[in-house]
């Protein structure tokens, strides 16, 4: 997905809010057709940077090229993308027809030509024809959402903007519009680029995702290679529980580890790193009766075991250190709390990141 | 038991709002009942009834020049106030910047100011100045006190206002002045409505700031309240007669409008 003619490059784009470096130095470059999605904590620049790529706010520094030409100074009402807005946007006083006719009214399309495109969205997002003239405020969360989407799709812009138009639904309903949304994007082929908080939403859809850290868009790459590859701490402990072992890059070419006082094997450093993280995924982890059966092993005790449905989570206390393990739910370890366990995992399973 | 003793508090509420309700509208009753009598003073219950004193007031041209001169005020006040305040509140709700706190705290001096040393302080003022004490003069006094009013009126609007809206209106297509007409205005409507309402309504009942600054154009509440204090006329009650009707009048075409446009939203959907 990563070739082919880009539609949107972003070079070394900055917008400076007081002291505040919002954006710092972004530059990416997104497919035609792609669903990316940027990533970060909440602050760390993600929505500011995707309001200079729809035109509502302008760069410090840098450029916006939408098929090559310069945007920069495009303001949004005269560029070919819409966008989803965290609040929706909805306009209250409206009925669902007029607010997803609202883009073909202030481009003069006729009533008539408005109802058809009209009813052919609503078909699109999955709501019953009968909502045309009912007012936005009374429709349910859900309906609000898939009003939005059409909303933004009537005007069959290039690029779809997405600001997480789902951080305030339940979690039911987000998994069910998450599916839908990757679906719309198929059926639709246009380019989408979302932003959200949660890497594991970006999982389920993205074609690619981009991370977010303090301005800086620290790392590009696919979903997976953003889980098996994190590029550092912050990126592969947003992806939820793993286990980060704190070690030095020893002589001999072992990772010795102060806080369990022992030294492991690791993969291969080609990044020259000499301390960092040892990061491990609680499902890569497993229980050993005899150190032989993995490349690594630690001793400790059991402190607790907390059920999750299809997987069963281990807490194992050894030294300072907690440590995440966890089966799948008919391969549950058969141990009690305080017992006295080997855990361990092979070379392959572990990355060296930094700081 | 229970249902009984429910039935019973029920009817206390009633004939408690009822109570209220009476002691509230019988002295407008009072007033028009009285306009109808033939005596020479303010009587109840009134005695022989009469057209006299409706036909003296016409034949006076009173009603024309009183509550035209108090609708020219009032018309004048609400629209102005409502420009104002309408700006006036985006600057007061919507937009940060350097001096807000301070104009937030200024807007309302004029409101707790007592209004008979604000009247004659403008009166001083507009006499300094040199604009001449008139039914526009009057105008700028209301204004003074209105205005700020008006402005935290329409400002409670404007603090509900989701202004992504906006935005989402000009990401789709639309230029300043429609998200303007098609986005801002319509979802500020009723905040602009009872801004104007009482713009209007505060103007038309007032007298502190008119009786200093409107000169010989006298408003309804300056003449009334000059006849009571110095030779009453039974003409008092039928010109406030002739007010409450008014109101009426207003209030049912208001209604009447109100239907209509919803008969109209039925029909198109």
């Amino acid at each position: 997905m990563a070739e082919g003619a880009p539609i949107l490059r972003i070079e070394n784009l900055t917008k400076v809010f007081g002291k505040l470096r919002a954006v710092n130095d972004v530059s990416l470059d997104i497919v035609d057709g792609e669903f990316f999605t940027i990533v970060g904590p909440s602050g760390s620049g993600k929505t500011t940077l995707l309001r200079m790529l729809a035109g509502l706010e302008k760069p410090n520094a840098g450029d916006v090229l939408l098929r090559g030409n310069r945007v920069n100074d495009v303001p949004a009402n005269k560029r070919p993308t819409c966008m989803v807005f965290q609040s929706l946007a909805l306009f209250n006083h409206r009925t669902v027809g007029q607010n997803i006719e609202f883009a073909l009214k202030m481009r003069g399309v006729s009533r008539a030509a408005r109802r058809e495109r009209c009813e052919e969205l609503m078909k699109v997002v999955r709501l019953p024809q009968e909502f045309y003239a009912k007012g936005v405020t009374k429709c349910s969360g859900g309906e609000r959402q898939r009003v939005a989407l059409a909303r933004a799709l009537a005007s069959d812009p290039d690029i779809m903007f997405f600001d997480e138009p789902l951080s305030a639904i339940d979690y039911q309903l987000r998994k069910l519009l998450e599916v839908e949304l990757k679906d719309l994007h198929r059926e639709t082929g246009k380019t989408f680029v979302y932003i959200t908080h949660s890497l594991e939403e970006a999982m389920v859809m993205s074609d690619r995702i981009g991370i977010m850290q303090a301005g800086r868009l620290i790392q590009i790459g696919t979903p997976d290679e953003i889980y098996t590859k994190p590029l550092n701490k912050f990126v592969s402990e947003f992806m939820g529980e793993v286990n980060t072992l704190p070690v030095q890059v020893g002589s001999d070419g072992k990772f010795d580890c102060a806080d369990l006082g022992s030294q492991f094997l690791g993969p291969q450093t080609d990044n020259g790193i000499q301390s960092g993280y040892l990061v491990i995924r609680p499902e890569s982890m497993r229980f050993l009766n005899d150190p032989s059966e993995a490349d690594n092993h630690v001793k400790g005790s059991l402190f607790n075991e907390y059920a999750m449905g299809s997987r069963v989570q281990y807490h194992v206390r050894a030294g300072n250190q907690m440590l995440v393990i966890e089966k799948l739910r008919e391969m549950a370890f058969r141990g009690s709390i305080n017992d006295d366990v080997m855990i361990g995992w092979d070379v392959k399973d572990s990355v060296l990141v930094s700081d | 038991m229970e249902r009984r003793g429910k039935r019973w508090v029920n009817s206390l509420i009633v004939v408690w709002t009822g109570v209220v309700l009476l002691f509230f509208f019988i002295p407008i009753a009072g007033v028009i009942i009285s306009s109808f009598g033939k005596s020479r003073y303010f009587r109840f219950p009134v005695k022989t009834w009469s057209f006299k004193w409706y036909e003296e007031t016409i034949n006076a041209n009173l009603t024309e020049n009183l509550h035209v001169t108090s609708f020219y005020v009032a018309g004048c006040v609400a629209v102005i106030a409502l420009v104002l305040g309408f700006f006036g509140a985006l600057a007061f709700a919507r937009y940060d910047w350097k001096g807000r706190i301070f104009y937030q705290r200024l807007i309302m001096l004029p409101i707790f100011f007592p209004q008979a040393v604000l009247g004659l302080a403008l009166l001083l003022w507009f006499t300094y100045v040199g604009v001449l004490p008139s039914w526009e003069a009057a105008v700028f006094a209301h204004l003074v006190w209105i205005v700020p009013i008006v402005t935290l009126i329409i400002s409670i609007q404007v603090y509900g206002f989701d202004v992504s809206q906006e935005e989402a209106a000009f990401d789709l297509g639309a230029n300043r002045w429609q998200v303007f007409r098609e986005v801002t205005m319509p979802a500020l409507a009723p905040g602009l409505f009872s801004g104007g309402l009482f713009a209007f309504l505060l103007s038309w009942g007032n007298f502190p700031l008119s009786t200093y600054t409107s000169g010989a154009d006298s408003t309804v509440t300056e003449w009334l309240y000059t006849k009571m204090s110095s030779g009453y006329t039974p003409m008092i009650p039928t010109i406030g007669a002739f007010s409450v009707y008014g109101s009426i009048v207003i209030l049912f075409i208001g209604y009447l409008l109100l239907v209509m446009r919803r008969r109209r939203a039925e029909k198109r959907a």
